[in-house]
């Protein structure tokens, strides 16, 4: 198979998406709490609230602890001077080449968990799709942009 | 040449009167509704007002409405209290289609549609009724200056009088019709209307049909269904025969030009360099037929022109004449590869679990809810099983310098040509198990209808083939 591209993304990137997932399972485990004491008032069987707690269990792990590490590890990219060469995914590994010429415009976009590291995230589109390289460092992102634009700005192809 | 300013044929007005009566008849109905018991005088009284109004606005916006072509541009004047001035480039203008309805023929009128590079979902402009020889006139003008320059900057092209013209034989046309996928969709439309219909239908009455239909003997109910598939089959072969009767395809110069429909006449042009593949569609009631559907994938173009997400070629052509067609039309497109490159032995077992999944799943549900009816599930098994041996026997493509032929199924054998400087991106990924077997999925875009993306997807190929193709779509060394 092709190399994978060279470049990693910040490292911080887990952290963000740590809490990220940690909002959306904070929901769950409210949900599960909520039902746990309703079970109690009511005097109903704790059956859904144990399934429930595993559930949630299972999910902070999944989510919050183990595919975030998972994610950065595979996710991967590189700039060469024609084109964009991307790597991601968890269980489908999936890598994408998008040729500078094809490049419509690119955009760095930044959260408020994401400004919390001081990180940014920089999308890049051609007429066709969209593609993301999330959590780079501030300064790295700005500087891929501007670099992107720039050899894409070289020649435009016919369309 | 034609600075004078010109208007709509007055047909326009009624046209302009519809449309603002369609778009205000919510308020008429609610208002209908609302006076309805009150006091009918005022109520007919404030109708005929608000008509007269509306008819007042349409006369006066026809009035208007005024375009001339002046300064190598197509001006177009419009509005009653805010005047609004659209000047179109005539080099910027891509494409003029003429249209005519049912009511536009009676008048002998068309409906002119520029439209310019730019993606959106209206044309640039439309002139919505000219008589036929003044839209003939004007698109021969708008096209003839463009002409000029070209031949300017291209040097003189050798003139061909003679265009390939491709045009649709009646018994074809009927071919298509009676092939079409249409009888699907109606029957399920008809299944739908037939549920929703039940609420309308009083309980008792529609109790005493019940048992009415059901004392029939079995014979008659069949004959029944029989009967109906077979008015659904005619209203199928009706609808192609209006969709595309009189379908005639002409190459010009640098566009195709295409005409077609009964009731409604389109006139389509596609300029050559906005196509971005080419697509040849075998459904599987026609495949084992011979015959096929050219089409192509156009960048642009707007919903206006009421096409569906391709604009269709040729409706149905013999499969060995399509080689032919495109060396005449779109020599570029033309080759046709005797080989393609297959699918691994490896990849049968992935396409056979994809299809044959969701049919079990339904089947079990069939099975553990209607027990009397479990032959069904088993017949989708055997349905399931077939058609992913036939998606994992069409999957494949071919490679030769500077495009890529792929061919795939979902129902109907789809063969897509596609040059290299058209593809947007490219895709491989692969999942652990796809990893372990050394298969991978390679995934393409290009510009489709729109300006949105258009994805084809040939899943398990091979580890080696795919990353061939990717390090063909690569622009490194």
């Amino acid at each position: 198979m092709r190399k994978p591209p060279v470049n990693r993304i910040a490292r911080d990137a887990v952290k963000a998406w740590q809490i990220t997932a940690a909002i959306y399972v904070g929901v769950l485990w409210l949900a599960t709490i909520g039902g746990a004491i309703i079970s109690y008032i009511n005097d109903l069987t704790y059956w859904y609230v144990a399934i429930a707690a595993i559930i949630s269990v299972l999910s902070t792990y999944l989510i919050v602890f183990l595919f975030p590490k998972i994610r950065w590890r595979r996710w991967r990219y590189e700039v060469f001077e024609q084109e964009i060469y991307i790597q991601h995914g968890i269980l489908i590994v999936s890598r994408t080449l998008v040729p500078m010429i094809r490049v419509q415009h690119v955009d760095t976009k930044q959260g408020p968990i994401l400004k919390k590291f001081r990180l940014a995230s920089v999308t890049i589109s051609t007429a066709a799709t969209i593609h993301e390289i999330p959590a780079l460092l501030e300064e790295d992102a700005s500087e891929l942009r501007d670099s992107i634009s720039a050899l894409a700005r070289v020649n435009e192809d016919d369309v | 040449m034609m600075s004078k300013q010109q208007r709509l044929h007055p047909a326009a007005i009624l046209f302009n009167f519809f449309k603002v009566i369609r778009e205000s008849l919510f308020i008429i109905i609610l208002g209908f509704i609302t006076f309805r018991d009150n006091n009918s005088t005022y109520f007919i009284l404030g109708i005929s007002i608000l008509i007269i109004l509306l008819a007042a606005y349409s006369v006066a916006s026809w009035y208007r409405y005024t375009y001339r072509v002046e300064e190598e541009e197509l001006r177009v004047e419009y509005g009653i209290v805010i005047r609004k001035k659209r000047y179109i480039s005539i080099n910027r203008i891509q494409s003029i289609d003429l249209t005519a309805g049912v009511i536009h023929r009676i008048f002998k009128l068309v409906k002119v549609q520029i439209e310019t590079a730019g993606s959106g979902t209206g044309a640039e402009a439309a002139l919505k009724a000219v008589k036929l020889s003044e839209g003939e006139r004007l698109r021969s003008e708008l096209k003839n200056r463009n002409k000029q320059k070209e031949v300017e900057v291209e040097e003189e092209e050798s003139e061909t009088p003679a265009y390939p013209f491709y045009k649709i034989s009646f018994k074809r046309l009927f071919l298509a019709g009676s092939t079409s996928s249409s009888i699907g969709i109606m029957l399920a439309f008809l299944l739908i209307g037939v549920s929703e219909l039940e609420q309308f239908i009083p309980d008792r009455f529609y109790n005493n049909a019940m048992t009415w239909v059901i004392g029939l003997s079995i014979i008659i109910i069949a004959g029944l269904a029989l009967l109906v598939l077979f008015i659904l089959w005619v209203l199928g072969i009706a609808g192609t025969m209006i969709k595309y009767g009189n379908f005639t395809i002409t190459k010009n110069n640098e566009e195709l030009f295409i005409t077609r429909g009964l009731l409604e006449k389109k006139q389509l042009t596609i300029p050559l360099n906005r196509i971005q593949a080419v697509g040849i569609q075998e459904s599987i009631i026609r495949q084992p037929l011979g015959y096929v559907t050219v089409f192509a994938e156009i960048a642009g173009g707007s919903l206006d022109k009421g096409e569906d997400f391709s604009t269709v070629l040729f409706p149905i052509m013999r499969a060995e004449e399509v080689e032919g067609f495109l060396q005449e039309l779109l020599p570029s497109y033309a080759k046709q590869p005797d080989e393609f490159t297959r699918l691994p032995k490896r990849a049968r077992k992935f396409y056979l679990f994809r299809t044959v999944i969701p049919m079990v799943l339904i089947g079990a549900v069939i099975a553990y809810f209607f027990p009397q009816f479990s032959w069904i599930p088993i017949i989708l098994l055997i349905g399931s099983l077939y058609l992913g041996l036939l998606r994992y026997w069409a999957g494949g493509y071919y490679l030769e310098d500077n495009h890529l032929i792929i061919r795939y199924r979902g129902f109907s054998k789809m063969t897509m040509v596609i040059y290299h400087n058209r593809i947007q991106s490219f895709e491989t990924t692969q999942h652990k198990i796809q990893k372990f077997q050394k298969l991978a999925t390679m995934k393409l875009s290009i510009i489709g209808k729109l300006g949105a993306g258009r994805h084809y997807t040939i899943k398990d190929l091979d580890e080696v083939d795919a990353d061939k193709l990717m390090n063909w779509y690569s622009y490194q060394d």
